[in-house]
């Protein structure tokens, strides 16, 4: 991907955040031409819950008009925006975007999609909890299985051994890993057993 | 086939949600008498209004006969804010690459095409779930949770399409029970319900194809005895020339226009 970004807001504190990548002249510009207020992937990520694949957006003139520009600054028009939704109320969009084909691009999307989903809500996450209620708020609320899986997942067991002492199957072990790591702000298992321990979650072995 | 509107290509389909509405009401409320707010015969629920995204089956005439809402679990879903019984008390798994997937329901009154599959699970059953599985798997997201009554679990079953676990427990809900499964949307788990179903290429539907025959059928039923054939034909074409989603907005605007009552239908000062 060549260029990334993130804009999320924060309903406790009223905060609105941006990071992007892209050059300086370009985030000038769009400033200056007020993008902002037509572009049609923010508006899109405003409303849509689902992952927006520009090549729908397309054929507005709005879009025409920021990606035509954008064009000269070298910034492409193929990408996508995954809006996050969190539980507080709170809500973010990630986009990526590539100056490619459409093939290389269909491709790609396929292969990355997946851990772009994870990341956007961990990029969400990480920015949320910078408000100091919503740091609090959001304490991580783990089941007892996800506990339990965490637990054993320290004791040094794989996820297929998990399984067979809890009686589940292999996929459901790791679909409580997965959302223990997203709840403890975790990209790895290994983060999350840390992160776990050191919350006191789980014990320490 | 299958069509799949979100916030994005709502706009286009607000007829075509409606009936999934009045569809939701004939199952949930009068078939099975699930514990649904039913407002002018359309069952319309809060996560309704959260912008989630409707996996819709269409028969060979394009009428609605089944559907299912997919949520984001990061976000307020049923299990967490509605069916929490399930639960037990335990917070609800939240991951972004989980949807939650709850409303999946067959208009068994009108299915009209090629009707029952192996196993009597019907095609149409069996087209909802491939395409919701493959409609997930290309948003990135690579587990399915989904509430079910006991009759849905055992068509799932049926289907080979059989959850991989259940999560909490199994709680009466109204006049039936309920149950959250899991389900991966893994291409073997894709492979297994077509081979099952015999269905193979595309399941959904060409989009600009579908809004263009569902104008088409309505200009011509709504017309106006007093509008002339040349301006029929001229909506038609309009439509039929139309080449992306705006054009199409467009001819379809210029036909609702044309079609209201008191428009004096002189296309050529346009």
């Amino acid at each position: 991907m060549d260029h990334a970004a993130y804009a999320g807001f924060n309903p406790v504190d009223n905060s609105i955040h941006g990071v992007v990548t892209y050059p300086d002249a370009w985030k000038l510009h769009y400033v200056e031409q007020a993008f902002e207020t037509i572009d049609p992937t923010l508006a899109a990520a405003a409303t849509s819950t689902s992952v927006i694949d520009w090549h729908r957006l397309k054929p507005t003139d709005d879009f025409q008009r920021v990606f035509r520009d954008a064009a000269e600054f070298g910034i492409g028009s193929t990408g996508l925006t995954i809006p996050v939704r969190g539980a507080y109320g709170d809500s973010g969009a990630f986009s990526v975007v590539r100056k490619c084909s459409e093939a290389e691009w269909k491709q790609q999307r396929a292969e990355i999609i997946s851990g772009l989903q994870m990341r956007a809500a961990n990029f969400h996450d990480r920015i949320m909890r910078q408000g100091r209620s919503m740091f609090f708020m959001r304490q991580p609320n783990l089941s007892a299985r996800e506990k339990e899986v965490l637990q054993w997942v320290a004791a040094g067991k794989s996820q297929t051994d998990i399984g067979t002492i809890l009686s589940i199957s292999t996929r459901t072990v790791e679909v409580h890993l997965r959302s223990a790591r997203e709840k403890l702000g975790a990209l790895t298992t290994s983060h999350a057993v840390a992160r776990a321990i050191g919350m006191e979650i789980i014990y320490p072995l | 086939m299958i069509l799949v509107v979100d916030a994005i290509n709502r706009h286009l389909h607000v007829d075509v949600l409606d009936e999934m509405f009045r569809l939701r009401a004939r199952v949930f409320g009068d078939r099975l008498g699930w514990d649904v707010d039913i407002r002018d015969g359309r069952e319309i629920d809060a996560f309704d209004a959260l912008n989630p995204a409707y996996v819709i089956g269409l028969n060979d005439d394009y009428e609605v006969v089944a559907c299912v809402r997919a949520l984001q679990t990061t976000g307020p879903h049923m299990l967490s804010d509605v069916f929490s019984d399930i639960l037990q008390g335990e917070p609800p798994l939240r991951s972004a690459t989980l949807w939650e997937s709850t409303r999946f329901c067959v208009d068994t009154d009108r299915l009209t095409m090629s009707g029952r599959g192996p196993g009597s699970v019907s095609r149409a059953t069996c087209e909802l779930m491939i395409g919701s599985l493959e409609f997930a798997r290309e948003s990135g997201i690579e587990d399915i949770i989904t509430v079910i009554d006991p009759v849905m679990n055992r068509v799932l079953k049926r289907s080979d399409n059989a959850p991989c676990d259940y999560v909490g427990a199994t709680v009466q809900m109204g006049k039936t029970k309920a149950l959250a499964a899991l389900l991966d949307c893994s291409e073997e788990r894709i492979e297994r319900v077509r081979k099952f179903a015999g269905i193979t290429g595309d399941v959904f539907v060409d989009e600009k194809q579908f809004v263009k025959a569902r104008a088409v059928r309505k200009a011509k039923a709504e017309t106006r005895s007093d509008m002339s054939e040349k301006i029929i034909q001229y909506l038609t074409e309009q439509i039929d020339d139309a080449s992306d989603v705006v054009e199409l907005d467009a001819a379809l605007a210029l036909t609702e226009h044309m079609l209201e009552p008191g428009s004096d239908a002189r296309i050529g000062h346009r």
